[in-house]
C-alpha cells in the first residue's frame, strides 16, 4: 500500500463501499460516498474492484456449468417406479407375514382351544374359523361376493388410483393367491338346495357339504360333510357328520351332529346329540333333558338352559344361565342371574359375575362352591386407580406418538397439516372410521380373503390411536405455535396429548371428546395418505432443457432512491 | 426478482393449488433447474443438491397454500430453498469456527485496490465456483442468497438468523474467505492493507 496512515484514515472502508454497491446506504451517506469516490483514486479503484467482484460472483453463480441431472428430470417417474416395488414388497410381506402369523400362532392356539372345548368358539376364533366357513364357497358365486368384490375394487381404485400399475396388480394377485392357498381346499362336491322348504330327505345321503336356504330347512337324512343353512326354521333330525353353520330364527337338533354348531339366531333347542361345541349368538339356547353335547358352549345372548348333558365348559355373556343337568367342565358367566337347580351336576369351577349371588339348590352337586363377584356399578372415574391408569395411558400414548413421529416425521407433519382442514378431515373421518371395518369384513368373505381383511382391521385399529396422537399434535401447535422441526413437534404432541387425555376423563363428556378426536384424527391421516398418493408433479416429465436463470442479479452502486 | 421475459406463473400456481398434476409439472419444469443450481452452489456435494431439490419441491407442494399470490413466486421459492439448505447445513454442523466469531469485530479496513483488482481480473467463473466449495456454510449461503437469488438483506437476515445490520458483515467476511480461497493470501483476505 502506498498510502500513509493519515491518508488511509481518510479513505472509505470496505464495508461502507460494499453497502454503497449494494444500495444499503441512506441517500445522504450514499451521496457522500459518491462524491468521495469522484475525488479519491484509491477508493474509486477499490469500488470498481468490488463491483467487478460482485459481477464475477454473480456470473460464477448463474453460469450453467452442469445440466440438470437426469435423476431430477425424471424424478417423478422414478418415484412412481419405486412405489411399485414398495407396493409389491409391502403386499407380499403382508401376505406372507399374515400367513406365518396364522400358521405359527393362531392355528396352534385354535387347536389348543379346540382340545379345551372352546375351539373356534370365541369371537376371534370364529373370525379365524372363516377358513372352515369358506369350504365350498369357491364354487358359489353369489351376489354378495360380486358386490363385495366390486366394493373392494372401488376402494382400491380410490386409494391407489394413478398408482395401479403392473407392480400393484401383481402384488394383489400374489396376495390373493397366497390367501387362496391358505384356505382349505373343498373336501368334496358341494350341493345347493333352495326353495320354500329345502329338505334332505330321510333315505338320502349327501356326500359333501350342503347349502340349504328357504323358509323351512329340514335335514332328515345323512350329510357326510357340513350343513350351511339359512332359513326361518331349521330342523336337523338326521345325521350330520360335519358342522352345522346356520342363521335362522329357530334351530332344532333332534338328530345327531358330529361336529360343531356355529349359529346366530333366536332360539336353539338341542334334543339330540352334538359331538363338539356350540357357538351361539342369539337369544336362547336350551339343551333338553334328552340332549347331549360333547363339547362346550360359548354364548353371547339372553338365556342358556341346560337340562341335558354337556361334556365341557360354559362361557356365557348374557342374561341368565339355568343349569339343571350335567356340565362336564366349569362355568364362567358374566350376566345377571345364575340358577343352579337340584338336578345339576357341575364338575368344574363356577365363576359368576352378576347382579346378585347365584341361586343354588341344595340338591345340586357342585365340584366347588360358586365364586361370585358383584358386578361393579360404580363409575370408573370415582376410583383412584382410574386416574393412575389415565396417567399410564397418557405416558404410553406419548411414547407411541414419539415412535410414530420419529419413524414417519414427514407423514406425521402432513397428517397434522391435514387436520387443519377441519371439514375434509371430519368428513373423511366418518367415512374411514365406519367404512374400513365394513370393507375389512367384506374382504374376509371374498376371494381377496381373510388376511387382507384382518390386516386392514388391525391397521384401522392402530390408526385409532395414531389419530389421537395427531390431534394431540394439533392442539399442541395451537398452544405453542406451528413448527416443522421434529422434536418441537414431538413436544407439542406430548402437551396436546396430555390435554386431550385430560378432556377424555371428564365424566359424561369424555367419551364424546375421544370419539370426536378419533374421527378428526383418522380423517386427517386419511387425507394425508390420499394426498401422498397424488402425484407430486406431472406424470411424464420431459428431460429439462437449459432454462435461463430466474433472477439476474445486478449490483449497481449508488444511493437508495429518495 | 424475475428475469425479463419470465412472467409470474399465476395460472399454474392456482391450478397446482387445486391439485392439478399438470400444473405441478409446469412449475417443476420451469423452476427445478434454477433451484437445483441454487442448491448446487449452497451445498457441498452434487448429491446433496439433488436430494435438496427434490425435497424442496415436495415441501413446496405442502407449502403452496401459504404462498401469497401478490408477491413474487420465485422470491418466495428461493426463500423456501434457502431455509431448506440452511437447515441441512445446520443439521450437519457444516460451520467453520470463524462463523461463531463475533460479527461486530470486523475491522473497517481499506485494502489495496490494485491487489484486489488483479485478483479479480485473473480469476474465472469456474475458479470462483471451485473456491466457493472451500467456504464455510454461512459464508457460502450468504453469497448464494445475495448473488444468485438476489435476496434482500432482510430476507438473508431472516434465513440465517442474524440481525439485519450484520448481513453486510457476513457478506464482506464471505468475500474475504472467498478471496483467501482464490488467492491463498491471508493478508488480502484479512482485508488489511499491507
Amino acid at each position: 500500500m502506498s498510502n500513509t496512515p493519515e491518508e488511509k484514515m481518510k479513505h472509505l472502508d470496505e464495508m461502507t463501499l460494499l453497502l454503497y454497491i449494494e444500495r444499503q446506504l441512506d441517500r445522504a451517506r450514499g451521496l457522500e460516498v459518491s462524491a468521495h469516490t469522484q475525488e479519491c483514486d484509491s477508493c474509486r479503484t477499490l469500488l470498481r474492484a468490488m463491483e467487478r467482484e460482485s459481477r464475477l460472483l454473480t456470473r460464477a453463480m448463474l453460469e450453467e456449468d452442469e445440466p440438470l441431472p437426469s435423476r431430477l428430470a425424471q424424478f417423478q417417474e422414478r418415484a412412481r417406479k419405486s412405489m411399485q416395488w414398495i407396493w409389491g414388497v409391502a403386499f407380499g410381506l403382508a401376505a406372507t407375514g399374515a400367513y406365518a402369523l396364522y400358521t405359527t400362532y393362531i392355528q396352534p392356539w385354535q387347536v389348543q382351544l379346540e382340545k379345551a372345548g372352546f375351539g373356534g368358539s370365541n369371537l376371534l376364533g370364529l373370525v379365524m374359523y372363516q377358513g372352515l366357513m369358506w369350504k365350498g364357497w369357491q364354487s358359489m358365486i353369489t351376489l354378495l361376493e360380486v358386490l363385495a368384490m366390486v366394493t373392494l375394487a372401488g376402494l382400491g381404485a380410490m386409494f391407489f388410483r394413478r398408482r395401479i400399475r403392473r407392480g400393484s396388480a401383481l402384488a394383489l394377485v400374489f396376495a390373493g393367491f397366497c390367501t387362496v392357498l391358505a384356505m382349505p381346499a373343498p373336501a368334496s362336491a358341494t350341493e345347493h338346495r333352495g326353495g320354500q322348504n329345502p329338505t334332505v330327505s330321510k333315505d338320502e345321503t349327501i356326500k359333501g357339504d350342503v347349502y340349504l336356504s328357504g323358509e323351512r330347512v329340514r335335514v332328515e337324512g345323512t350329510v357326510e360333510g357340513d350343513v350351511f343353512a339359512v332359513g326361518k326354521d331349521i330342523d336337523i333330525d338326521g345325521h350330520v357328520s360335519g358342522d352345522v353353520i346356520s342363521a335362522g330364527r329357530y334351530l332344532r337338533i333332534r338328530g345327531t351332529v358330529d361336529g360343531n354348531i356355529r349359529s346366530a339366531g333366536n332360539t336353539a333347542v338341542i334334543s339330540g346329540t352334538l359331538g363338539k361345541n356350540i357357538t351361539w349368538f342369539g337369544d336362547a339356547v336350551t339343551v333338553d333333558a334328552t340332549g347331549k353335547v360333547g363339547g362346550g358352549i360359548t354364548m353371547f345372548g339372553g338365556t342358556l338352559a341346560i337340562d341335558g348333558r354337556l361334556g365341557r365348559d360354559i362361557l356365557f355373556f348374557g342374561d341368565e344361565v339355568n343349569v339343571n343337568g350335567g356340565v362336564g367342565g366349569g362355568i364362567r358367566q358374566k350376566g345377571h342371574t345364575m340358577i343352579i337347580g337340584s338336578g345339576a351336576q357341575v364338575d368344574g369351577p363356577i365363576h359368576f359375575e352378576g347382579d346378585r349371588p347365584a341361586t343354588v339348590s341344595p340338591g345340586a352337586k357342585l365340584a366347588s362352591p360358586v365364586e361370585f363377584k358383584q358386578m361393579e356399578k360404580k363409575q370408573h372415574y370415582r376410583e383412584g386407580g382410574y386416574y393412575v391408569w389415565q396417567v399410564i395411558w397418557a405416558a404410553a400414548f406419548i411414547l407411541f406418538g414419539l415412535v410414530l413421529i420419529a419413524l414417519m416425521p414427514k407423514f406425521s407433519q402432513d397428517a397434522v397439516k391435514s387436520a387443519e382442514h377441519y371439514g375434509a378431515s371430519a368428513g373423511l373421518g366418518v367415512l374411514v372410521l365406519f367404512g374400513v371395518p365394513i370393507a375389512a369384513c367384506i374382504a374376509c368373505v371374498t376371494v381377496v380373503g381373510l388376511f387382507i381383511g384382518v390386516s386392514t382391521f388391525f391397521l384401522w385399529y392402530a390408526s385409532l390411536y395414531f389419530a389421537q396422537v395427531i390431534v394431540g399434535a394439533v392442539i399442541g401447535q395451537w398452544l405453542m405455535g406451528r413448527t416443522s422441526e421434529l422434536w418441537p413437534l414431538i413436544g407439542r404432541m406430548a402437551v396436546g396429548l396430555i390435554i386431550l387425555r385430560l378432556c377424555t376423563t371428564i365424566p359424561h363428556v369424555g367419551g364424546w371428546v375421544k370419539f370426536a378426536a378419533i374421527l378428526w384424527g383418522i380423517g386427517a391421516i386419511s387425507l394425508a395418505l390420499y394426498r401422498r398418493f397424488q402425484p407430486v408433479i406431472a406424470p411424464s416429465m420431459p428431460s429439462v432443457p437449459y432454462s435461463p436463470p430466474i433472477p439476474p442479479n445486478t449490483t449497481v452502486g449508488g444511493p437508495l432512491p429518495a | 426478482m424475475n428475469a425479463p421475459g419470465i412472467t409470474e406463473p399465476t395460472e399454474a400456481i392456482a391450478r397446482a393449488r387445486a391439485g392439478d398434476a399438470e400444473a405441478w409439472g409446469e412449475l417443476y419444469r420451469d423452476y427445478a433447474p434454477a433451484i437445483f443450481r441454487f442448491c448446487r452452489r449452497a451445498l457441498p456435494t452434487r448429491e446433496d443438491a439433488e436430494d435438496a431439490t427434490m425435497e424442496i419441491f415436495m415441501k413446496l407442494k405442502v407449502k403452496l397454500v401459504q404462498y401469497d399470490a401478490t408477491r413474487s413466486f420465485s422470491a418466495w421459492l428461493y426463500k423456501v430453498a434457502a431455509n431448506h439448505c440452511w437447515d441441512m447445513l445446520r443439521r450437519r454442523k457444516i460451520r467453520q469456527d470463524k462463523e461463531t466469531d463475533d460479527l461486530e469485530n470486523l475491522p473497517l479496513e481499506h485494502p489495496d485496490p490494485g491487489q484486489l483488482e488483479r485478483l479479480i481480473e485473473q480469476r474465472t467463473s469456474a475458479e470462483v465456483r471451485k473456491a466457493l466449495d472451500k467456504l464455510g456454510g454461512r459464508a457460502r449461503m450468504a453469497l448464494v442468497m445475495r448473488y444468485y437469488s438476489d435476496m434482500s438483506y432482510d430476507e438473508i437476515a431472516d434465513a440465517l438468523g442474524v440481525r439485519r445490520a450484520f448481513v453486510g458483515v457476513v457478506l464482506l467476511r464471505a468475500r474475504h474467505e472467498l478471496r483467501q480461497a482464490l488467492e491463498g493470501n491471508a493478508a488480502l483476505a484479512a482485508g488489511g492493507a499491507s
